[in-house]
Order: C-alpha cells, then sequence, then structure tokens
C-alpha cells in the first residue's frame, strides 16, 4: 500500500495538510462563522421578541373583546328594562283610561235613568190625572152629579198604586 | 488488471526541500488545497452579507453550523459552543476530501485515504483534547481513566485499560477514516476494472459488463453515503473526546 511508504508520503502530507488546516481555521472558518452565529442569534432574539408582542396583541385583543361582550350584555339589559318599563308604563296608561271611560259611562248610564224615572213618574202622573178625568166623566154622566176631585184623585190614586 | 492500489501513489507536483527533509507539493496536497478552495468559496459566498432571513447559500452554510452546534451542545453541553469552530472546521474539511475524492476522474484523490493525513487531523484532536484537559483540571485531568467506587485492584485494572484506550485513541480515530475511504475506494476500483475485462469478452461484446457497472453505480451512492458519514463520525468523535477533556465524564 502506498499509504505506509512511510518515508516518502508522511512529511509532506503532513506538512501540507498543518498549512492547508491551519488557513482553513484561522483563515476562513474563523472570519466567517461569527458573523453567521451573530445573525442567527439576532434572529433568534427577532424571533422570540415577535412571538412576544404577538402575545401581547392577542391578550389585549381578547380584553378588548371581553369588554365588548360585557357592554353588550348591559346594553342588551338595559334594553330589555326600557323595553319592560314602556311595556308597564302603557298598561297602566291603557287602565287608567279604560277605568276613566267606564266611570263616565257609569255617569252617564246613572243620568240617564234618572231621566228615565222622572219620565216615568211624569208619564204616571199624565196617566192619573187622564183617568181620573175619565173617571169623574163617567160618574157625571152616571149619576148625573160631578165627584169632587180629592175623591177622584184618592181613587185613582188606590187603583195605581 | 490495473492494481487498485496504484490510486493512493502519491505524485510529486512541485519537489520542495527544506534541507533534508521532502515538502513537496504533491497531488495529496493539491487534493487538499482543492478542499479548502471549496469550502472558503462555500463559507464566504455564504457569509458575505448575512440576512435575517437568510438566501439559498446562507442557509447552506448556517445548516451545517447548526448541526456542528447542536452536536456540541450535546455532547459536550454549554462550554462546547467556543469548540464549534475547530469541530466545524475538522468536519467541513474532512467531509470536502472525502467528496472531492467522489469524483469519478482519473486525476481525483482522496486526501482521507491516506493514514499519514487521517493522523495528523487525529493527532491535532489529540493534542486539543489533552491541552484542554490539563488546562482545565491540571493533574486531576488524570482522574477521567479512574472508575468511582470501585474495588481498588479492579480500580487499578480498569485504569491501565482506559489510559491505554485513550492513548489509542488518535489512532482509531485515524485508522478509521483512513480505512473506510482506502476500503471503498479499491472496492470501486475492482468493480470499475470488472466492467472492462468483461465487456472485452469477445462472445458476447459489452453485456456482461452491465453488471459490475451496476454495482459500480450502486456502490458509488453507497461511497458518498460513506464520505459523509465518516466526515460525521470523526467530527462526532472528536466532539466527544473534547467532552471527556471539558467535564471528566
Amino acid at each position: 500500500m502506498p499509504q505506509f511508504d512511510l518515508a516518502n508520503v508522511f512529511l509532506p502530507q503532513l506538512f501540507w495538510l498543518s498549512v492547508l488546516f491551519a488557513i482553513l481555521y484561522f483563515g476562513v472558518v474563523r472570519l466567517t462563522l461569527p458573523k453567521l452565529g451573530n445573525v442567527m442569534e439576532e434572529r433568534e432574539n427577532k424571533v422570540s421578541g415577535d412571538i412576544e408582542l404577538a402575545e401581547k396583541a392577542k391578550l389585549a385583543s381578547d380584553k378588548l373583546n371581553e369588554d365588548y361582550q360585557i357592554g353588550l350584555a348591559s346594553a342588551r339589559d338595559e334594553a330589555r328594562k326600557m323595553l319592560a318599563d314602556a311595556k308597564s308604563k302603557a298598561a297602566a296608561s291603557v287602565e287608567k283610561k279604560s277605568t276613566n271611560a267606564q266611570k263616565k259611562a257609569d255617569e252617564s248610564i246613572a243620568a240617564a235613568q234618572v231621566e228615565i224615572e222622572k219620565a216615568r213618574t211624569s208619564a204616571m202622573q199624565e196617566i192619573e190625572t187622564v183617568a181620573a178625568d175619565g173617571a169623574s166623566s163617567i160618574v157625571e154622566r152616571l149619576t148625573g152629579k160631578a165627584p169632587s176631585t180629592a175623591v177622584v184623585t184618592k181613587a185613582t190614586k188606590s187603583v195605581f198604586a | 488488471m490495473a492494481n487498485p492500489m496504484e490510486q493512493f501513489e502519491i505524485k510529486d507536483i512541485a519537489p520542495i526541500a527544506y534541507g533534508q527533509y521532502d515538502l513537496s507539493f504533491t497531488n495529496s496536497a493539491l487534493w487538499m488545497a482543492l478542499a479548502l478552495v471549496s469550502v472558503a468559496i462555500f463559507l464566504f459566498v455564504g457569509t458575505a452579507k448575512p440576512q435575517l432571513v437568510p438566501g439559498r447559500w446562507q442557509a447552506a452554510v448556517e445548516y451545517l453550523y447548526d448541526f456542528v452546534r447542536k452536536m456540541l451542545d450535546d455532547n459536550v453541553g454549554p462550554e462546547g459552543r467556543k469548540f464549534a469552530p475547530l469541530i466545524f472546521s475538522l468536519f467541513i474539511f474532512v467531509l470536502a476530501c472525502n467528496m472531492l475524492g467522489m469524483i469519478p476522474w482519473v486525476g481525483s484523490f482522496t486526501p482521507t485515504s491516506h493514514i499519514s493525513v487521517t493522523l495528523g487531523l487525529a493527532v491535532l484532536v489529540f493534542v486539543i483534547v489533552c491541552v484542554v484537559g490539563f488546562w482545565k483540571h491540571g493533574l486531576h485531568f488524570f482522574s477521567l481513566f479512574w472508575p468511582k467506587d470501585t474495588f481498588f485492584p479492579l480500580a487499578v485494572f480498569v485504569a491501565c485499560i482506559e489510559f491505554l484506550s485513550f492513548l489509542s485513541r488518535p489512532f482509531t480515530l485515524a485508522i478509521r477514516l483512513f480505512a473506510n475511504m482506502t476500503a471503498g475506494h479499491v472496492l470501486l476500483k475492482v468493480f470499475g476494472t470488472f466492467v472492462v475485462s468483461l465487456g472485452l469478452f469477445s462472445d458476447l461484446p459489452f453485456i456482461l459488463g452491465i453488471l459490475p457497472l451496476t454495482v459500480t453505480i450502486a456502490l458509488t451512492g453507497l461511497e458518498v453515503l460513506i464520505a459523509v458519514v465518516q466526515a460525521y463520525v470523526f467530527a462526532l468523535l472528536a466532539s466527544i473526546y473534547l467532552n471527556d477533556a471539558i467535564n471528566l465524564h
């Protein structure tokens, strides 16, 4: 194997390996990788910062949403209360109006009844008068002599009573 | 039949010598340099203008970087992060060498199929682990080998074994990668030569070559997988060894 021809292959390869590996380490890797390391760290920070920011924004929006829901619920309650108020007010006013109307109707019914009673009494009196007149005429014709008004009135009254 | 070992031959491109030492620029060095250039392009383009929202190149580099950082977080803990550039360099260098070697071309070469290269990287890991361990814990680092709450003679025995296994780490780390790469390329080469020799069978030309060709294609897929997995294993073991040095179990 040529690899074990140590006298001829060992030294030159080792020499060039040392030179080239030193150049690789100090001249290439040492110059380039730290730059990349910085960028990677920066990126990590940026990403975690962004995530934090997003979490904060989410919390804020959650709070906003909660507030909105609370506001919505209270507005709904208020509306419900107002509706109930309006309903009860309307019911009260309707009741009041209907009681008033009932009262008026009662009053006019009472007045009408009084009127009717009056009319009836006067009608009765007229009938009594007419009946008395009739009766006295009949008695005059039969007896030839008109009875006294007091007797006639008494007689008719006893009939109508 | 061509020698399947020929592909691992080191060829001088520019002979250089420092005194008596041979420091020639070879095909192995060329492919390591190509790996370096590819990685450099990948990283410099990917991090040219780092954006908060990454483009394709940046996303690709970030993916690998994140992968290495996660591996260190899982295996070492929070203190592992400062070793991310080192583990990343090891991972991407081994990966680039492995993958460039998979280019199906006669001239391509896999530096990680040479134990010199893998041993170099493994020794680097070993030295860093030792330095970190002694720097952080001083001589207390040796307690890494001592099993807790164990019968004393047994503990001595286990400590010896632990110490030997610790010393053998650079070799196992190196040999694992080198052997995987070498075996894969030998296998590809062998089936590649079968395509030619069977395809030349004169009574039934071309037909017989189809079978080894199919195998070669399937093996190429497998080798790509192995190239990635071995780079991952190398980086993973390096971070596990670092964990020993930093946390002492």
